[in-house]
């Protein structure tokens, strides 16, 4: 059996991947995919303490992670499409309008 | 007692109702609402005279709350209530009547001359009695300072009541805030014997002259004077309250608005001056001379004042032209005497001028009235002359008022004002420093005999000076008969208190004397006596009846000296103006003491500055400061509101450098890295 540290880094790993994108990113579209990623981060913690403590609870728990973040997904797909409506870009640098 | 009691509150109601009747449907009636002041006056004059009859035949005095204001206990309830005795209930008959005869002249000063506006001056007229008779029922002090203020309102209302000239509406003004100054004190007195007694009442077992006395006594516990000596705490609280008195009854140095006064229409004078708003002062003391017994200083004070505003005022009135401008001054100078005679104990004394003077003043000013009506509404007495053929009526009464003003026996005046220097001369043999204030209303009769008749003199002897005087307007029986009326009354009703001759004969008729003996036992004038005699050392002195006669004969002769110095002076066919001969003292007089003068200049010159000193502190230190704040946080508000861009991104990386930042920190605090 693999140790759970491993699953750990590779959490680590993949949150930071998703964390990245979000930073150095403009496009709205990869934001989202980002956001999945680092979801999908948690997941795999989630998973990885389940296993290690041999309950299901944490995979089930994930299995409801999962489905917030189809919501999740949906909900800012629409958002993306207003602001293409509004801005005709997917840059979310230009859509700074509710500021001050 | 079932009856006149009951009614007590109609005889204020009556002329309230009035005032509301003039004031909305007036200009729809028949004579613009005098009818209805005329009215309810009368109505007022005829209850009156019912309640002094049921206190003359009870002799018991009436307290009644009729409306509680606040009525928690404790600190204090503040009500309205009606106190009659048998000093309110003269001074309501006294009240009522002049009103009501000052409606009925008013129909032909004001209706018949054409004045416009009458329904407001009547409405005016009617509010000022309701204030005035509401005041002298009120039972306890708060009541009597909110219709005190009342009054003054009143008087501005009528002082400006032709308030499209230049002088009145600033008459009025001056009025207000001169007699605003005074009530200032009185307003911090009111508080202060709340907040000492935590009742104001005047009358019964609990009001806050009988607890002051138990307090000096030493037996009334819970009575808080703030750290004082009783005896000083109580000086101060009724110095405070006759610092009202002093601005209402125009008593040096709050003096200066009452001869201004003169430019509101005539019978509001005489209204103001012989029974409402000049007579609220004197009769406040008098309300509460059971606090003022226990105060020497208080007392002494009073008397001082008095004594030299008797005195001060009349030399002024001495060298007036307007006929007006003599009778203004007379007021106050006859009021310095009321203050005395209360200021050395003579608490009969001070109410018996007090009545008479409003006889006979009311008599004078409505006399003055119909010259000025007569000379086409010209005051100048050097423009008359010769009225005396011409407007029979007129003379006749006004000949009598003026007796009464100068004290010849037997008309009003002398018996009041010899009982009121009689009472001085006591007090002085008793502690000579009283003295001083005798001599002083003593040299106040001789001016006062010597401006009456020159007023007469000028007005009604010699040669018509003008073509006016010589063919007066004529006027009708409703300016004649008020001053019949007070013409008999200011004859007569000096026989009430006659002391010289009770003395003299032994017989008790000294009626007014004998009315204050009854009544509730704090409020009797025995019951002042004994106060007066522990508390303020006020011992009595043996009256011999050389000495009664002897005052009277003094002032009687003086009096006389001072008209026979007019009679010479002036009653001559064409008088010449005899002022030049005093040389600078002339100017002093006509510039009234330069009283007006530094009162402005402590206005303009003193107060003014404090007020804009203070100005520039509120507006810089204290605006400043507030401003300051907000400025500030203006500031970094607009430079904290940079952080946010609207770059999603950037809001991100915050987060994650946030969260960094704790992970460094919990861990450097937890330990990880060692």
């Amino acid at each position: 059996m693999v140790p759970s540290q491993y699953y750990l880094v590779l959490s680590a790993a993949v949150f930071c991947i998703g964390l990245f994108g979000i930073l150095t990113r403009r496009n709205a579209l990869v934001f989202l995919m980002s956001v999945e990623l680092m979801l999908n981060a948690a997941n795999i913690n989630l998973v990885a303490f389940s296993v290690q403590n041999g309950n299901l609870t944490g995979q089930v728990f994930s299995l409801f992670t999962i489905a917030t973040a189809a919501a999740e997904v949906a909900v800012g797909i629409g958002i993306i499409l207003v602001l293409y409506r509004n801005f005709n870009d997917v840059d979310v640098t230009t859509a700074t309008t509710m500021r001050w | 007692m079932v009856g006149a009691f009951e009614f007590a509150p109609a005889i204020a109601a009556l002329p309230f109702v009035s005032f509301l009747v003039a004031l909305f449907v007036g200009r729809f009636m028949p004579k613009k609402g005098a009818l209805a002041g005329i009215t309810a006056t009368g109505g007022s004059l005829l209850l009156s005279l019912w309640v002094y009859l049921a206190v003359l035949t009870s002799g018991d005095p009436h307290v009644e709350i009729v409306h509680t204001l606040i009525g928690v206990t404790d600190p204090f309830s503040l009500e309205l209530g009606i106190l009659i005795d048998q000093l309110s209930a003269l001074m309501l008959l006294i009240v009522s009547l002049i009103s009501f005869l000052v409606f009925v002249f008013s129909l032909g000063y004001m209706n018949d001359e054409g004045e416009t506006g009458l329904p407001r001056y009547y409405a005016g007229l009617s509010l000022f009695s309701f204030s005035m008779l509401a005041f002298v029922m009120a039972s306890n002090l708060f009541m009597a300072f909110m219709f005190f203020e009342l009054v003054g309102l009143c008087s501005y209302l009528l002082i400006g009541f032709w308030f499209r000239a230049d002088a009145p509406p600033s008459a009025a003004k001056k009025a207000f805030l001169v007699t605003r100054f005074g009530d200032y004190f009185f307003l911090i007195g009111v508080v202060g014997v709340l907040g000492t007694f935590g009742t104001a009442a005047f009358a019964g077992d609990g009001s806050f002259p009988v607890l002051a006395e138990q307090a000096l006594a030493g037996e009334a516990a819970g009575i808080n004077t703030f750290g004082f000596d009783p005896q000083t705490w109580f000086t101060i609280l009724g110095l405070l309250v006759l610092g009202g008195v002093m601005g209402k009854s125009a008593q040096f140095p709050l003096h200066t608005w009452l001869p201004d006064a003169m430019e509101g229409p005539t019978p509001v004078s005489a209204l103001i001056h012989a029974a409402t708003m000049v007579a609220a002062g004197v009769y406040l003391v008098a309300r509460m001379y059971g606090f003022y017994a226990l105060s020497p200083t208080a007392l002494a004070i009073i008397a001082f004042v008095g004594g030299f505003t008797a005195l001060f005022a009349a030399t002024m009135g001495v060298v007036k032209r307007e006929i007006k401008q003599v009778l203004a001054y007379s007021t106050i100078s006859q009021y310095g005497y009321m203050m005395l005679a209360l200021g050395v104990g003579g608490y009969v004394a001070g109410v018996f001028h007090l009545t008479t003077h409003a006889m006979f003043k009311a008599l004078l000013f409505l006399g003055a009235g119909a010259v000025i009506v007569a000379m086409h509404h010209n005051e100048d007495m050097w423009k008359m002359g010769g009225l005396k053929e011409r407007l029979p009526v007129t003379y006749y009464t006004f000949l009598a008022g003026s007796l009464a003003l100068a004290g010849i026996i037997p008309f009003a005046g002398f018996w009041s004002k010899d009982e009121v220097l009689f009472e001085a001369l006591l007090r002085g043999m008793d502690n000579p420093i009283f003295l001083v204030a005798y001599a002083m209303g003593l040299i106040g009769v001789f001016f006062t005999g010597l401006y009456t008749f020159r007023m007469v003199f000028l007005t009604f002897h010699g040669e018509p000076r003008t073509t006016i005087a010589e063919d007066p307007h004529h006027f009708g029986w409703n300016m004649k008969f008020p001053m019949v009326v007070l013409g008999v009354l200011a004859t007569v009703v000096g026989l009430i208190n006659m002391t010289p001759v009770a003395e003299l004969t032994g017989a008790h008729i000294e009626f007014l004397h004998i009315w204050f003996e009854h009544g509730g036992e704090t409020l009797t004038v025995e019951h002042y006596g004994a106060l007066l005699e522990q508390w303020a050392g006020y011992g009595a002195v043996d009256a011999s009846t050389a000495l009664v006669l002897g005052s009277g004969a003094v002032s009687l002769l003086l009096a006389l000296a001072g008209a026979g110095a007019a009679h010479v002076l002036y009653n001559v066919p064409d008088p010449d103006e005899h002022t030049d001969k005093l040389g600078s003292i002339k100017t002093v007089l006509f510039n009234n003491y330069y009283q007006d003068e530094y009162q402005v200049w402590l206005a303009e010159g003193l107060t003014a500055n404090v007020a804009r000193g203070a100005d520039t502190f509120d507006q810089g230190i204290i605006d400043g400061a507030v401003n300051g704040v907000s400025s500030v946080s203006l500031f970094l508000g607009d430079r904290a509101r940079r952080l946010q861009t609207g770059v999603v991104t950037n809001y991100a990386a915050l987060l994650t450098l946030g969260l960094v930042v704790l992970l460094v920190a919990v861990g450097i605090l937890g330990g990880w890295f060692v």
